[in-house]
């Protein structure tokens, strides 16, 4: 068994190109899933029933299929469903999007519901109104249960991001992975794609965990 | 937009037979994971001290790996270095069990550490062994609270499977795949695996959910 590590070094524009786009692709998702996720939270807690049950629909369809089933689903539906042809990136990017507004409604939903009826009603007993009682009393303590789930779903996103590979997104697994059909090192790269996300993920790891203890509630 | 489902109705068999090894994978990986995760879980807990650090790095790293590299470097780059070659379905059971595993252990140390000190002490001054207070008071109570956590990672590794289609395992996923790259018609065929999966991810969250209202009183302390 000989191994020829050098094939890594010889890469490393190409897996530095990589990263690049797995890193965009998670931040560009994370932009759209945030107002996404905001979006569905309020629709469900407007008291609208049709806004309500269209919004937990969504949520409760996409957190309930696997994401690289919604990848492929999206690769082939959006091109026959809206009559464009979409690039492999903003395919993959719709898709992620899809997933991660799902969770990050149940995320916010759960983050205000989370803030006891007590805490409004001593809001509005001491005489502030509703819009007064919802941003300086619930909106800052949601804030504190919201963040470092928010923080997991982004690590979760960043290794999901992953799985876009598989309509030929040139990001860090699918060039790892052209590479290693090319030269036929296949020890060599891939365990070079596993340390390249070891290291970008690790520190995120940790720092969630981080997070999480730094903001855990005592209320 | 003219949709044809009869590509789903002409191959229902092959399909079938890959919702089945989805289903077999699934279980098999929640047995494996459940059993190595505690048994992490528990060792990271109450386990020498020198064990606590390697564990401990075992569970970060995996929780910092995207699943479909671990699949891959496991079917592809480990039988470089062992010189053994698994077949696909066998190298996604050990891929899998080696992630989910780390979360397993994740929920188990968090479920233990939830219960107060106090439970703990209080069994001890009623002159309980070490292994007695945790067997007959901390478990019972930490495993009702670790239920729902429990529950997320059912329909995680359902859902987990599917990305074993990358290394061909025959699952549904994977037939889904073939059924639509030989019958030319993708949409039908994964809007059906759509429905399917959710059909089957859809009840276990929720059933997760009531059987976890109906035992909640058993985890307060």
């Amino acid at each position: 068994m000989n191994f020829d590590w050098s094939v890594v070094w010889r890469n490393a524009d190409a897996l530095a190109e990589g990263t690049k786009l797995t890193i965009l692709l998670a931040v560009t998702t994370m932009a759209i899933a945030i107002p996404g996720g905001i979006v569905l939270a309020l629709m469900r807690l407007s008291g609208v029933r049709v806004l309500s049950s269209l919004s937990a629909c969504f949520v409760e369809l996409f957190r309930n299929l696997p994401l690289i089933l919604v990848i492929y689903t999206a690769y082939y539906v959006l091109p026959v469903a809206t009559g464009f042809s979409f690039s492999p990136i903003t395919t993959a990017i719709v898709a992620l999007s899809l997933n991660v507004s799902a969770y990050n409604s149940e995320t916010f939903r759960a983050g205000i519901a989370s803030i006891r009826q007590g805490q409004s009603e001593a809001a509005y007993a001491l005489g502030m109104t509703r819009w007064q009682a919802t941003r300086e009393i619930v909106l800052p303590q949601a804030v504190r249960r919201v963040l470092p789930v928010l923080a997991s779903t982004w690590v979760s996103l960043f290794k999901d991001t992953s799985l876009v590979s598989v309509v030929s997104v040139g990001e860090l697994a699918y060039t790892s992975m052209r590479i290693r059909a090319q030269t036929y090192r296949v020890l060599e790269m891939l365990t070079a794609m596993a340390a390249i996300y070891w290291l970008l993920g690790y520190p995120q790891a940790k720092l969630v965990d981080w997070i999480n203890r730094r903001y855990a509630v005592n209320e | 937009m003219d949709l044809d489902y009869s590509p789903v109705l002409d191959s229902w068999q092959f399909l079938l037979n890959g919702l089945e090894l989805t289903l077999a994978l699934s279980f098999l990986t929640i047995l494996c994971s459940l059993t190595l995760g505690g048994a992490i879980g528990l060792a990271r807990c109450y386990g020498p001290r020198w064990l606590a650090a390697p564990l401990v790095f075992y569970i970060d790293s995996m929780r910092s790996v995207p699943v479909l590299v671990v699949l891959v470097w496991t079917y592809f780059a480990l039988p470089l270095v062992i010189g053994v070659t698994l077949p696909p379905f066998w190298a996604a059971l050990v891929a899998l069990t080696a992630h989910i595993s780390a979360y397993v252990a994740e929920i188990v140390r968090a479920g233990v550490a939830s219960i107060r000190a106090g439970q703990t002490r209080a069994g001890f001054a009623l002159g309980m062994s070490r292994a007695q207070t945790i067997r007959t008071i901390v478990l019972p109570q930490a495993l009702v609270r670790m239920l729902p956590a429990f529950g997320s990672i059912l329909s995680i590794t359902i859902k987990d499977t599917a990305i074993a289609a990358v290394i061909a395992v025959p699952e549904y996923m994977n037939r889904s795949q073939t059924v639509a790259g030989q019958s030319f018609h993708p949409i039908e065929i994964f809007t059906v695996a759509m429905a399917v999966y959710f059909v089957i991810l859809f009840p276990v969250t929720r059933v997760v959910d009531i059987v976890y209202v109906r035992l909640a009183h058993l985890g307060r302390s």
